[in-house]
């Protein structure tokens, strides 16, 4: 019976998890460039009851669920016009090459600046690498042309933070690279309210499993059994 | 457990900044040669989750915002046929010496004479080199020509120095419409020769009102957004308050 009670916590603890990652989505609504995360969410192995006298099967149990994963979904959102000249966007798959400290990053975030060398440089101040890896040099008049700042394509990107992607460029992207212009944040506002809001509902069921659950444990210790109820 | 109430919470200080920032853009809505800052977003790391997660289940930090220097984008130019205004056409700035000896830069081309005769900013910075109109000179006859040259009655005065920098998003804010090199922006330069000035009129404020106005809503519904994230987590630990009653 008691196992009830931690089947329900483990589900309450697995939406705690997904809240957290759809806060992190909501505070990221704005973010240019910004890809969403989805949880994967997987029971653990299910235990076969059996009567311990007759040796009876009875059937099995689950024991809980846990978030097991996130799918960052990659696919490109819609472009935003702000005819910045160091605004850029790629228009379709791919992603913008930076030189970090930590080596090479990818991101899709395009509000880039101007470095003090005269080269592009990201919102870090990290350099901007064209399509031969170089650092891409600034026009004269301080903007800079579509084709000298590369697009790679990056066929399992993953989220490293501060706009950043780790994963390896297989050659250029299908996608093309424009000026003025950024890519919105790939959160869906409405659907991640709604997902929130379900989210929290089912935590709420949670707690409602684990206090009936602790009725019928305390109608098991109080009634049964008393000889005068 | 309180992990997304803090990410939230980065969202909104975020969000506040770029509110905050756009709220100095409108007050600059008139300011002549005023440059619109640039407010770049980012999210933050991201860590292992909570219990209730497998290891390598990551949750993020929330957002982040910074301000990346300005947008340098050519402001409207406004006729005014004053004789001492000027607009810049094209990328750079006026050069001017500050009260404290720096060197600034500025589009903001106010001009007027000193008492001396020197040309300064409306707000005192003198015009570097110094362009002194003789006494008894007339104000209202000076010429400037396209490329800076200053003349009065065909006499050559000086030449007002059209400069720039590799990075003008890196200059950091000089008293009154001035900006200052730092080594962000690097060293001041001659601008590039296709910048040109334009006697009796003035550079607007680069501020686009209606643009201002849509990252404003955008910022502000962004802010919404997050503290909905921060209600819900709350309404999350009642509900696990509630498991003991």
């Amino acid at each position: 019976m008691d196992r009830g009670l931690y089947i329900a916590a483990s589900g309450m603890l697995a939406e705690q998890v997904r809240q957290d990652q759809l806060a992190n989505d909501l505070s990221n609504a704005t973010t240019p460039g910004y890809k969403a995360d989805r949880a994967t969410q997987a029971s653990f192995g299910d235990l076969l009851l059996a009567d311990r006298t007759s040796g009876r099967v009875i059937g099995p149990l689950g024991t809980g669920v846990r978030i097991t994963g996130q799918v960052t979904d990659l696919r490109p959102a819609a472009l935003k016009q702000t005819d910045e000249p160091l605004d850029l966007a790629i228009e379709g798959e791919g992603f913008f090459l930076v030189r970090t400290p930590q080596g090479e990053r990818f991101t899709r975030n395009g509000r880039f600046t101007a470095l003090p060398d005269g080269t592009l440089g990201d919102q870090l101040g990290n350099q901007v690498l064209g399509p031969d890896r170089r650092p891409v040099r600034l026009q004269p008049d301080g903007t800079v042309r579509a084709q000298d700042v590369g697009a790679f394509n990056v066929p399992n990107a993953v989220k490293a933070g501060e706009g950043q992607f780790t994963g390896a460029a297989a050659g250029a992207a299908p996608g093309t690279v424009r000026t003025g212009a950024l890519e919105t944040s790939g959160v869906e506002a409405a659907r991640t309210m709604v997902d929130m809001m379900a989210s929290l509902r089912a935590f709420e069921a949670g707690q409602r499993a684990i206090t009936t659950i602790d009725e019928t444990l305390k109608q098991a210790a109080q009634q049964v059994g008393n000889l005068t109820g | 457990m309180l992990h997304g109430l803090y990410s939230a919470a980065a969202g909104m200080a975020a969000q506040q900044q770029r509110i905050d920032s756009v709220a100095d853009d409108l007050s600059n809505v008139s300011t002549t040669g005023y440059k619109p800052a640039r407010v770049a977003f980012r999210d933050l790391v991201y860590a292992d989750g909570p219990r209730g997660g497998s290891p390598g289940v990551l949750v993020g930090s929330g957002s982040a915002s910074t301000v990346v220097g300005r947008s340098m984008r050519q402001g409207p130019v406004e006729q005014t046929d004053q004789p001492l205004d000027v607009a810049l056409e094209g990328p750079g700035f006026l050069q001017v010496r500050l009260a404290d000896g720096r060197q600034a830069l500025t589009r903001d081309g106010q001009l007027r004479a000193d008492s001396q005769g020197r040309l300064t900013l409306h707000t005192g910075e003198l015009v570097d080199p110094v362009i002194r109109i003789p006494a008894g000179g007339d104000a209202g006859k000076v010429a400037i020509a396209p490329d800076g040259q200053v003349t009065l009655d065909g006499r050559r005065l000086g030449q007002l120095r059209l400069v720039d920098v590799a990075a003008p998003n890196g200059l950091d804010g000089g008293p009154g419409n001035t900006f200052v090199p730092s080594a962000a922006s690097g060293p001041i330069r001659a601008a590039a020769a296709t910048t040109t000035v334009r006697q009796g009129a003035l550079e607007g404020s680069g501020v686009d009102t209606a643009a201002a106005f849509a990252d404003m809503i955008e910022a502000q519904r962004g802010f919404e957004f997050a503290s909905k994230a921060i209600h819900t987590q709350d309404q999350l630990l009642e509900i696990a308050n509630g498991v003991k009653r």
